[in-house]
């Protein structure tokens, strides 16, 4: 049977995009480093940890999905995910692969435990999955994505949103998804999205880093305390955007309550709080 | 009583009201208010498009019934404007590579603005 074996909870940014195809040299500046830095960690982690799926809990930005039909759950099913034009031109990574065969049984699981989602047979995933997935996974000497991924979506755009305890039960629905599957397969849960971040209104490019490490404190030592939070709280603690951050609340349902964080780090800079946390599950 | 208090405080909390005059959301009212204005900025996804636009800005806008405000809106590159007219931040952003704006400029008439004066 299947295993959940970690969690991943990490931002993601058109920024990150950026500064990972500026190369090496950027990512290591000063500048860089203390977000690039404790990417290099989770990629170490990952690598002995060697998972052989990852489950990423993110939102789109009116890249696959657009109002026409806004979906507020999303599962792809598909063998291959291919990157999207998000109006500059697509990144020029392959498509990542999928497993659609496991994607299929979390689609079964989670509709008999109630949470209807839209089921994509084909679906770009955009910067919520590949500004921080090259990150921790590709290997850039082969060329190549290493783990299988499985996209869940979660509409953090268009209000009203699944409420944060809606969140934490879809993870919780995951990880029961993940250990009802047949195969011996070990599964990284990974939630992206957040921190504090506003990019509308006056309060354009406001960071609020006591907020930010206070919800990964939370969300490490108290997690479902972080299911009491309304929108309205959350968007007045971290931004209206910041709203992203209940991806690694479902993250964290699918980990064991005492889960243990390992890599932690936060940065604030220009107008983002980046956040990055690790969660170990004991064999 | 079918409606109860659990429910009651349910619905009140899933839209959130009373924001701070400074915060804002992309509700039922942003959506309604920004129908053309977002169609016409998410199409920029297609490379296709972006050719249009660069070819024949008028020809590309055009294409999604837009007021004439709408359209005044755009040629202006009115970010603000844009904004209180229901544009999402998202599509803004393909609309801001496709005319070369980097988005801390738009950041600055943000922060300038007061806010979204029509929400």
């Amino acid at each position: 049977m299947a295993r959940v074996v970690g969690g991943i909870g990490a931002s993601h940014a058109p920024s990150m995009e950026h500064i990972y195809d500026a190369g090496e040299e950027v990512r290591e500046s000063d500048e860089w480093q203390p977000l690039f830095g404790p990417f290099k960690d989770v990629a170490s982690w990952l690598e002995g940890l060697r998972p052989d799926r990852l489950v990423v809990v993110y939102n789109d930005h009116m890249d696959q999905f657009f109002l026409n039909a806004y979906p507020t759950f999303a599962l792809g099913v598909s063998d291959e995910y291919p990157v999207a034009d998000e109006g500059f031109g697509s990144r020029p990574f392959p498509p990542v692969p999928g497993d659609a065969k496991f994607a299929w049984h979390v689609a079964r699981s989670l509709v008999a435990d109630e949470f209807d989602i839209t089921i994509c047979q084909e679906l770009e995933v955009d910067h919520g999955v590949i500004s921080p997935l090259p990150m921790v996974d590709f290997s850039e000497g082969e060329g190549g994505w290493k783990i299988p991924i499985v996209p869940l979506a979660v509409n953090v755009i268009l209000h009203p949103l699944p409420s944060p305890l809606r969140c934490w039960k879809l993870g919780q629905a995951l990880r029961r998804a993940i250990l009802s599957y047949e195969e011996d397969l070990s599964v990284v849960v990974v939630g992206t999205g957040g921190l504090s971040h506003q990019l509308t209104g006056p309060r354009f490019g406001q960071v609020t880093p006591d907020w930010d490490q206070e919800f990964m404190r939370l969300l490490a030592e108290e997690p479902e305390s972080l299911t009491k939070y309304t929108y309205k709280q959350l968007i007045e603690l971290g931004g209206t955007e910041s709203v992203e951050v209940v991806n690694w609340l479902a993250m964290r349902g699918a980990l064991p309550l005492d889960a243990k964080p390992l890599v932690q780090a936060y940065y604030a800079h220009r107008i983002m709080g980046y956040g990055l946390q690790t969660f170990e599950v004991a064999a | 009583m079918e409606l109860t208090q659990d429910y009651l405080d349910r619905l009140k909390a899933v839209q959130p009201h009373d924001l701070p005059g400074d915060l804002d959301l992309f509700d039922e009212h942003t959506a309604m208010r920004g129908r053309r204005l977002n169609k016409a900025a998410y199409s920029l996804k297609d490379e296709h498009q972006r050719e249009l636009f660069h070819r024949d800005e008028e020809a590309w806008m055009a294409q999604f019934g837009l007021t004439e405000e709408e359209q005044e809106l755009m040629r202006k590159r009115d970010w603000i404007g844009l904004w209180r007219n229901g544009m999402s931040i998202y599509v803004m952003v393909k609309l801001s590579g496709v005319t070369n704006t980097a988005l801390p400029e738009i950041g600055k008439q943000m922060r300038e603005s007061g806010g979204a004066t029509n929400g």
